[in-house]
């Protein structure tokens, strides 16, 4: 469909408008990286520095602890996020699609930790995991987490949409359900994949209390506790805090540059597309 | 919780009258069948939450009726924290705060990623690639990050009372004002959230058929025709999924009163989470024991309400796509 000339400048405008206040804030952190300790701070407001200083910027580079962190947590990010893609997924397409006996009471059963405050378990998960062992492995930063009915419930509306007639006709041709599972289901899967997978690896990079209270071993320090470390040892050093947001923020935009290509119009199963 | 499996895909089975026995004996075995699939399929998803959220929950609630001090051993007192929960007036009022918060940030978040999601389908391809990356870059900056970039445009001086000095008003205390706070805070809440709002509302359109569209039009029917009576209700899976996780998260909010306002002015920005943070701060005995009970009574504010959601959105039979 060709577009008018008033139309497409309003969607310039608009992307326009979308964009400055978007990356407004965010050009302020990447520029903020450039100030000194104090001139972050400063009021009235002030946009760029009056020095442009590559300090903060290179001495978080210079620090090998940082690729380090950023090297692990991205390792674990990405297990982390498959795991619960796959755990979630297996729930969600049975409940989305399988009669079962007692399949409400699981369904409950599998839905209510969603509402259960972080605070009300932080305590006592905690001494779960420790006293399985599990304190200061990657294993205890991936696995509690990784069952999340929220994703469960999101990929199930998702399949709940799927028309029934395909599965009833791959039944019918005597194809099991696991087959309909990974031959029809998966391959149309790909938005809400990327879209919760995406969730996933950005609460798992953005996390910060657990990895403090379970990690101690500095060679599986996590990105977000470096960068707490880092400013509480340097005296609140703001200007150095942004630098290390702004760089750590990197490998996230480049995933997203990539995989945000699977969110398109997909083809539907059966004719009705 | 009838309501929570009402929208349960029943795969349409023929009737049972008329059918000869051998169909009778077939179906049978293939549900059989779905048991084990179904049971091998949330095992992995029941076995982690079990071991992860429900024993923890179970211990927690076990806790929560022990006086637990660091100088004493612990003592058995039943129920009595959750009688000191209930007579806090300070718990009602986090509890209100947090609903003041959800009411503002969920509909208004919904609002505007449902307007852009509609805006970027209609993009060429180029332009909704940048769009759909650029929407969602708030979300990777931390929330800590995200609270203090806030903080810094709502001083006196800052760019918001700036922008407002040219309209010819203000300034605005924004972050002391205990009518300003609260709203003050919900921006960046809205801001660090709307994108994956607004991919998630993006792949649910693009999933209705264009031709849906196509005849709507050819029958005349307007734009908020086609919004109210084929988007809306065939994104309604989605949009109860939006409704029930931005609310959970928005009561559950945590990190940007506490670091913008801490809570003030006058507890005007306290929210649950933030008051039970602060209860476990205090330097009263048995914070503990009350900040935990706290934090399970709002388990049960927080299903209880949910719970009345999933009944308002989930009242009348959806469509399938």
């Amino acid at each position: 469909m060709k577009k008018s000339v008033p139309q497409r400048v309003f969607s310039a405008v608009l992307i326009t408008l979308i964009s400055v206040s978007v990356m407004f804030p965010l050009a302020w952190m990447a520029i903020a990286g450039f100030k000194g300790k104090t001139e972050v701070l400063r009021s009235p407001f002030q946009f760029f520095p009056d020095m442009w200083r590559w300090d903060n910027y290179s001495a978080i580079l210079a620090d090998p602890q940082f690729l380090r962190a950023m090297g692990i947590t991205v390792v674990g990010a990405l297990i982390f996020t498959a795991l619960s893609l796959t755990v979630n997924t297996l729930a969600a397409y049975a409940f989305a699609r399988l009669e079962f006996t007692g399949k409400r009471f699981w369904w409950v059963y599998c839905l209510t930790p969603m509402f259960i405050p972080a605070m009300a378990i932080l305590l006592t998960s905690f001494m779960v995991v420790s006293k399985l062992g599990m304190l200061d492995t990657l294993a205890v930063l991936i696995i509690p987490g990784a069952a999340s009915s929220a994703q469960m419930f999101f990929i199930r509306q998702f399949y709940l949409g799927f028309p029934m007639a395909v599965e009833e006709a791959a039944l019918v041709d005597g194809a099991t359900r696991w087959q309909i599972f990974v031959r029809v289901f998966l391959p149309q899967s790909a938005a809400p994949f990327v879209v919760m997978g995406i969730a996933s690896y950005l609460a798992y990079w953005n996390a910060y209390v657990w990895p403090v209270l379970t990690i101690t071993d500095p060679d599986l320090t996590q990105i977000m506790q470096f960068l707490g470390n880092f400013r509480s040892d340097r005296g609140n050093d703001w200007g150095l805090l942004m630098a290390g947001s702004t760089l750590a923020s990197l490998p996230t935009i480049a995933l997203l540059l990539v995989f945000q290509r699977f969110i398109v119009n997909g083809v539907r199963i059966s004719g009705i597309k | 919780m009838t309501a929570l499996d009402s929208r349960v895909a029943v795969p349409a089975d023929p009737a049972p009258d008329g059918v000869a026995q051998r169909d009778r004996r077939r179906l049978l075995a293939r549900h059989r069948r779905d048991n084990r699939t179904a049971y091998l399929m949330i095992a992995p998803m029941v076995v982690l939450l079990s071991i992860f959220v429900v024993w923890p929950l179970i211990y927690s609630v076990y806790l929560s009726t022990f006086k637990i001090s660091f100088y004493e051993e612990p003592e058995f007192v039943g129920l009595d924290f959750y009688q000191y929960v209930l007579d806090s007036p300070r718990f009602w009022e986090s509890i209100w705060v947090g609903l003041y918060y959800a009411l503002l940030t969920v509909p208004t978040g919904i609002v505007i990623a449902l307007l852009l999601a509609s805006f970027i389908k209609t993009l060429s391809r180029r332009a909704a690639a940048y769009m759909k990356t650029t929407v969602y870059l708030p979300a990777v900056v931390s929330t800590v990050v995200a609270s203090v970039l806030f903080v810094f445009m709502y001083q006196d001086e800052g760019v918001i009372n700036w922008m407002l000095g040219l309209l010819n008003s203000g300034p605005v205390n924004w972050l002391n004002d205990p009518g300003y706070a609260l709203p003050a805070i919900a921006v960046p809440g809205i801001w660090l959230s709307f994108g994956i709002t607004t991919l998630i509302l993006l792949a649910g359109l693009l999933d209705i058929p264009e031709n849906y569209y196509e005849s709507a039009q050819l029958d005349g029917a307007g734009f908020f025709q086609r919004l109210f009576r084929i988007t809306i209700p065939l994104l309604k899976n989605v949009l109860l999924y939006l409704f029930v996780t931005g609310f959970t998260l928005a009561i559950q909010l945590f990190e940007l009163p506490l670091i913008m306002t801490n809570g003030g002015p006058v507890d005007a920005t306290t929210t649950p989470n933030l008051y039970i943070f602060n209860s476990f701060r205090d330097l009263t005995p048995y914070a503990t024991s009350f900040s935990l009970t706290a934090s399970l009574m709002l388990f049960v504010v927080l299903g209880a309400i949910s719970l009345v959601i999933f009944r308002l959105v989930n009242s009348d039979k959806a469509i399938d796509g």
